[in-house]
This record gives structure tokens, C-alpha cells and sequence, in this order.
């Protein structure tokens, strides 16, 4: 009789427990957001859009169907903060928001210049949102980056992270932005978005091929705390990607020495930045040392760069390139923004931690004043699979 | 006697480490940082300093009133009535670590991945199970461990070298020079009473099959323990800098969340909520299973069963009602309990019993002998 009653109380519990938790959420119940956008909207108001995944567009069977309707779905609204907003948007969306696979979070440009601070701490604190989304800023609005469509991807939120993911300009993931955001002595940067042309699109019906306006990287969005000052375009970019050190992938062209209206290309493969600072207790100035090395992938000319001297002579030709790039985005830092965007006031901070404590609130003022000397080494190891450049003896 | 299980040297070792590691290793970064900024692991190595001192003073004890636990040998030395009083300070006293600790294990369940299932539900699942394993006693709940311990060191050092990606190790930097020694020992205060707890020795001791071996074990369970406090610390603070760490409430969780290698390598904190449910179950157990056995001597009973419910029952109606928040169970963990474990029950007391044990001479008759008897 116990037993049988044990048993019994077992089968109730079991009734509790199997049914789930209280916080399941199946997949026919959700609305995945792919991407974000927040603006600004009037009374300091912050307008959320969200691009959604359309349930059943990302199953295998979806791509072959109909091709004409896209998989996914934006909506937006206003509220006082991320969250009101978001509750005013379940009113109209049938499913459960649900931010765990969400891939980028925008900033319209006119809510990142009165300071994204006011809407970070949503994404922070949320459980479901992930610090690995990447954040970039619009060029214009949010909302209009996350209504473009891919040519090549489902959604455009998921085109955008993979350009992010590659890493062809700087990408900044929330934990980085956050960090950056929350260090005295760095000032955030996030990727830059803008409609462009993409391409063309080509069908069997078209009369005249149209052209594919998406969303595309475009450069670099510079803050000064957590304020938007200004842009670094595509080619100054390349130059904050060299003193930051980060992701020293690219490609480096240069005139020929021997014939200079032809170019040669060197792919880089990898490279080093060291920044060393330098303090006498009056100015402080800092050693950048950047290694590259890389392939010479293409020759215009027709040097033989089998000679180490015109290889030597090269390497130095793409050192001072590369030093050229990387002064761009400096200048531009130190003279137009006057915001240390390259962590020398970390690599600071590092060296001097007691100076640091006198500098540490004029930073920004003593980083725009501070010299900067480049030490630049490029080393060519291959040249693809050819030794020399065979051409027609004119 | 109300405890009948003897375990070995290495068992307790392992115990002895579940008893910290699981849950602490969640929050000791942001715990830590928000006063030590990145020179919290000198912190931790304090800490683990106090926490050997700790663990002397508590073997040396229990050397001298062989087979008696923390809630008996105080009577021998002070007297029947007060010694039944300082008992009775630490019946009390384990209570709310128990409690705590459950409150603990909930919060983090709710706050990180369930929000709409009430606390309740995961207390009472943990209590059921807890009240399960004490029932069936030490040996049991210890074997338990020798299988859970392993895996999660082993995912613990898994889950660090996936991080490594995204590990900057100059976020460590500058050493000590920026914020001097104050925040340092601040900092060792929150870690030295969880490691601290090591005092529970003085209750594992007569239920060793090599007494004599109590200090070594003390010493090898805190090193293993505060190694991989330090190693967490170090991984959290080069993800996410000393200020943003110390904004998190579970820092390490966070740090588990960075991980995505190749683009399916991600999302692995079920890992983290695996780690806490099993480890938390282990460090449930050995706090409930003192408390319910401390009670039963101090209540001079055979056998200790009787209370396991009665006792669960108390802990779970307290972890709920002690607290309203996840704010207020942290504000009262990182203040009024740090200073209360620290100082009272961790050092104050054994210091003063030790200090009256010697001064009326109580050397004690030696465990060697009474392992000799034993085996005679």
C-alpha cells in the first residue's frame, strides 16, 4: 500500500515535470530576429526595428519554391526604452521574440551621435541576446539597412554579419564594443553600414538587368566615449587595422620601381603590431613597429624579383605604403576627431600605470599632441607559382 | 554514532573541492574585480593563504579530540552548556550556508536560463534529490563525486583552452602598481570565506580512514581549488577587462557565451548550467548532510535520518524567504556573510577553542592509537 502510494506520488510529480518548464519555447513558436536596429526617434524616444525570420523560409525546401517572396519580415516601432519598444512590437507579431540568434545590432547615425549608451544596457543584461552579435553603426538610418534584401543570403541581417565575419573592414562584436565602450583609455569604433550598389541581378525575363542596392561595410564609425564624432573611410581603415594590429589581412599595392606606371600587388598573409609607448614626464610619444609579411600574388612590370636587391627595394616600397595608410588614419584620429581610437592609451596605461593616473582624464587632448614614430618591415616570401615574370621581350 | 561511513584520503580530497569550486567559479570573477580590478587573482592567492591557516588551526584541533566532530569536542573543552552553545552557533551557522547556497543555485538558474519558472521549482527539485543522497550517507553522496568531480574539472579545462580566442592577456595589466595593496585585500576577503569553508574538515575528519592525513587533505583540496579560481579569473578578466567583468553577475557564464570557433563551436552554456546542477547537488549535499548531522550529535541521537526532512524543509523555507532578489542575496552575500564566515566561524571560534585546548592542556590521546586499538 505505501509503495503503491509512493508510486502514485510519483506519477503526479512526473505529470509537473515532463510537461517542460516554464520557459520552453518551441521552434513553431518564435520569431528569430536575424538583425536590429535602433534609432532615434523624436523625445528621445528609441525606434527598434527588427528583421525577423519567416518561419519555414530557412528549411532546406524553402530556397527552390518561390524565389519571389523574401524569408524575411521587418517591423519597427517606438517606446521609451529598448524593451517598451519591443513589447509594443508583440502586440503585432503572433510569436515570441527571440534575440539568442540575432547576428547584428545597428545604430542609426543620429542615435549614435547623442551616445549609444542609452540603449546598450538592454543587450548587456538580457539573458537571450548574445555578446558575439556585431555592432556597426548606419549611415543614415537603421531601419533602412534592415530593410534591404540579399542577392546571397536569405536575409540581409545574415549577408551583413558574414561581411563582418570576414573581417574585411574592422568588425567590433558586442563584448569588444562594451569593453571599448566601458575603457578609459579606448574609444569605440564599430564597422560603418550603407546602402550601395551591390551588383546586378541577372533573369531569363529581364529586359535590362537591374542594379542590387544592399547594405554593405563601408568603413569605420569613430566615437568619442560613447558619442559618434566621424567616419574613417575604407582606405583609412586598412590604416586603423594596422595600428590596432588586429586583423592584418589585405592586400598592398605599389608602383613599380623600374616601370611606375605599372603596379604590383602583394597579398598579406600575416603580420605584427607593437606599440610601444615612451613618457620623459612632459610628452609622450609612441614606437609603432608593424612586421608584414605576405606573396607578391601580381606584377604589372617586369622586374626580376629574383634579385634580392629589387626584392629589398620592393619590401621597402610596400613598408612605406603601408606607413602611408596608417598615417591617414592617424592624422585623422589625432587632428579632425582628436580621439584615441588605436588603445594607446591602454598600451599606455600598461607602461605607466602611475602617469596614467595624472594623463588618464585629458587623455584624448595628450593623445592628440603625441608623436608617433613607425618602424615598418615588409617581407616578401612567395610569389605564387612563378618565379619570373614571363613576358615578351619588346 | 549517527554517521557510519569512513571515506579515504582521496575521496575526501575531492569532496573537500566540490564543496567551493562549482558554484564560486561562476562569480568569483565579477565577485572579485569590482575591487581588485585585474590584481584579483593576488586576491584569490591571499585568500588561499587565510584558507590554509584556516585548515592548520582546524586539523590541528581535531588531532586532539579524535573521533569527535566540530559539534562535539567544543563541550570537551569549554564545558558541557558552553560547549553545547558554540555547537549550536555553527548548527546555526550551517543552516544558513546551506540555505544560502540553495538560494544561490536557484537564482542562477531563473536569472540566466528559466526567468518564468518561480525559484521554488528548482529548490525544491535540488532538495528532493539532496535529502535523497544525505539519507543514504556519506559514503554514498562521496561516491557520487568521485564519478561528477572529474567531468567538470575536465569541461572546465576544456571550455578555458575553447576561450583562448578571445583571451587578450595584457587586459591584465598593470600589475599591482595602480591600485595598491587595499583593493588587493579587499578583494581576498569574498574568496577567503568561500575557500574558507574548508573549516568543514573539522566534521570530515573522524569519517577518514587515515585521520592523520586530515592536514594534507585540507591543503591539497584549497590548492586545487584556488587554482582554478585563479585560472577563471585570469580567462574572465583577459575576455572582458576588469570593467565589464565586474558588471556581470555571473562572469564566468559570460565568458562561456564568447566561445564560437568555426562557426558551430558556440553556445556551449548548457556546459555551464551541467556544471552548476551536478556540482551544485555535491555542495548542497555536504552542507545539508553537516547540518542534519550536527544537529543529530548536538541532540546526542543514534542515527540522524529523522531529521534529514525536517531539516530540508527549514533550509528550503529560509532560502526563500531569507531574500527578495537576486540584489539583495548578492549584497548580503558580498557583506554581512563575508565578515560573519571570515571572522566568526572560520577563524574566531576554532582560534579561541584551540587557544583554551592548549591552555588547559588538552593534547589529546592520539589518533595513532586509536587507529592501533582499532585494528587490535
Amino acid at each position: 500500500m505505501k509503495k503503491l502510494l509512493a508510486c502514485l506520488f510519483l506519477l503526479v510529480i512526473m505529470t509537473v515535470v515532463i510537461s517542460g518548464c516554464w520557459s520552453r519555447k518551441e521552434m513553431s513558436e518564435l520569431a528569430i530576429v536575424l538583425g536590429a536596429g535602433v534609432d532615434r526617434a523624436p523625445d528621445d524616444q528609441v525606434r527598434l526595428t527588427l528583421q525577423l525570420a519567416k518561419p519555414g523560409a530557412f528549411t532546406a525546401g524553402g530556397e527552390g519554391g518561390g524565389g519571389k517572396e523574401t524569408p524575411t519580415w521587418v517591423v519597427s516601432e517606438t517606446g521609451k526604452t529598448v524593451l517598451d519598444a519591443q513589447r509594443k512590437l508583440a502586440g503585432r507579431i503572433s510569436r515570441h521574440i527571440y534575440w539568442a540568434h540575432d547576428v547584428i545590432l545597428v545604430f542609426g547615425e543620429e542615435a549614435a551621435r547623442h551616445g549609444v549608451l542609452r540603449y546598450t544596457n538592454y543587450f548587456y543584461r538580457t539573458p537571450q541576446s548574445r555578446e558575439t552579435m556585431w555592432i556597426m553603426v548606419a549611415k543614415g538610418e537603421a531601419k533602412d539597412i534592415l530593410e534591404t534584401h540579399s542577392q546571397l543570403e536569405k536575409s540581409s541581417a545574415q549577408d551583413i554579419g558574414y561581411l563582418a565575419r570576414a573581417k574585411t573592414g574592422y568588425s567590433v562584436n558586442f563584448k569588444n564594443f562594451i569593453v571599448m565602450l566601458s575603457t578609459r583609455g579606448a574609444n569605440p569604433i564599430a564597422s560603418r553600414v550603407d546602402i550601395v550598389e551591390r551588383g546586378i541581378t541577372q533573369g531569363p525575363e529581364q529586359e535590362k538587368p537591374t542594379i542590387h542596392k544592399g547594405a554593405a561595410l563601408t568603413g569605420t564609425a569613430v566615437f568619442r566615449k560613447d558619442k559618434l564624432v566621424g567616419w574613417l573611410d575604407e582606405s583609412e581603415t586598412r590604416g586603423l587595422l594596422w595600428l590596432r594590429g588586429e586583423v592584418l589581412k589585405g592586400v598592398i599595392t605599389t608602383p613599380s620601381l623600374a616601370e611606375p606606371d605599372k603596379e604590383i600587388s602583394m597579398d598579406v598573409i600575416r603580420g605584427s603590431t607593437e606599440v610601444q609607448p615612451q613618457y620623459d614626464g612632459e610628452s609622450v610619444w609612441f614606437n609603432v613597429k608593424i612586421v608584414v609579411e605576405g606573396d607578391l600574388l601580381e606584377q604589372q612590370s617586369g622586374e626580376e624579383i629574383l634579385d634580392r636587391e629589387v626584392r629589398e627595394a620592393l619590401e621597402k616600397e610596400i613598408a612605406r605604403e603601408i606607413e602611408e595608410k596608417t598615417r591617414l588614419a592617424l592624422e585623422k584620429a589625432q587632428r579632425e576627431y582628436g580621439v584615441d581610437i588605436f588603445d594607446f592609451g591602454e598600451a599606455f596605461h600598461r607602461k605607466y600605470p602611475k602617469d596614467w593616473l595624472e594623463l588618464k582624464d585629458r587623455w584624448d587632448e595628450v593623445f592628440a599632441g603625441a608623436g608617433v614614430d613607425f618602424t615598418v618591415e615588409a617581407h616578401i616570401r612567395y610569389s605564387g607559382l612563378q618565379s619570373r615574370r614571363t613576358a615578351l621581350e619588346e | 554514532m549517527p554517521e557510519g561511513g569512513k571515506i579515504d584520503s582521496k575521496q575526501a580530497i575531492f569532496l573537500m573541492v566540490s564543496m567551493v569550486l562549482p558554484t564560486t567559479f561562476l562569480f568569483v570573477t565579477s565577485a572579485i574585480a569590482h575591487l581588485a580590478r585585474q590584481d584579483g587573482w593576488i586576491s584569490i592567492l591571499l585568500a588561499t593563504l587565510t584558507a590554509l591557516l584556516i585548515a592548520w588551526l582546524v586539523a590541528n584541533l581535531s588531532r586532539r579530540f579524535p573521533g569527535k566532530t566540530l559539534f562535539q569536542f567544543p563541550e570537551v573543552i569549554l564545558g558541557r552548556w558552553p560547549g553545547k552553545v558554540v555547537a549550536l552557533l555553527y548548527i546555526w551557522w550551517y543552516i544558513q550556508v546551506s540555505s544560502e547556497v540553495l538560494r544561490e543555485f536557484g537564482s542562477f538558474m531563473v536569472s540566466a536560463f528559466m526567468p518564468d519558472t518561480p525559484l521554488i521549482v528548482f529548490e525544491l527539485l535540488i532538495m528532493a534529490i539532496a535529502a535523497y543522497t544525505v539519507r543514504n550517507g556519506l559514503e554514498v553522496f562521496t561516491r557520487i563525486n568521485q564519478i561528477v568531480l572529474p567531468l567538470i574539472l575536465g569541461s572546465f579545462v576544456i571550455l578555458i583552452f575553447l576561450a583562448t580566442p578571445e583571451m587578450n592577456l595584457k587586459r591584465l595589466l598593470p600589475v599591482f602598481i595602480e591600485n595598491g595593496a587595499a583593493p588587493v585585500i579587499k578583494g581576498a576577503v569574498m574568496p577567503a570565506a568561500w575557500i574558507g569553508n574548508i573549516v568543514t574538515m573539522a566534521v570530515l575528519i573522524p569519517y577518514l580512514n587515515k585521520a592523520k592525513e586530515a592536514y594534507k587533505i585540507a591543503v591539497s583540496a584549497t590548492l586545487i581549488t584556488s587554482s582554478f579560481l585563479i585560472s577563471t579569473f585570469i580567462a574572465d578578466i583577459s575576455i572582458f577587462g576588469p570593467e565589464v567583468s565586474a558588471g556581470w553577475f555571473f562572469s564566468a557564464l559570460n565568458g562561456i557565451r564568447m566561445i564560437h570557433l568555426a562557426n558551430f563551436l558556440e553556445r556551449m552554456e548548457p556546459i555551464a548550467m551541467t556544471i552548476w546542477i551536478a556540482g551544485g547537488l555535491v555542495k548542497i549535499s555536504v552542507f545539508y548532510w553537516v547540518t542534519v548531522l550536527g544537529s543529530a550529535q548536538w541532540l546526542e541521537l543514534k542515527d540522524y535520518k529523522p531529521l534529514v526532512l525536517p531539516v530540508g524543509v527549514i533550509l528550503l523555507a529560509l532560502s526563500i524567504m531569507a531574500h527578495d532578489s537576486i540584489m539583495d542575496l548578492l549584497t548580503f552575500l558580498g557583506t554581512i556573510v563575508i565578515f560573519q564566515d571570515l571572522i566568526i566561524f572560520q577563524v574566531g571560534i576554532p582560534l579561541l577553542l584551540l587557544v583554551v585546548a592548549i591552555i588547559r592542556g588538552q593534547v589529546g590521546t592520539g589518533i595513532e592509537e586509536k587507529e592501533g586499538g582499532k585494528q587490535g
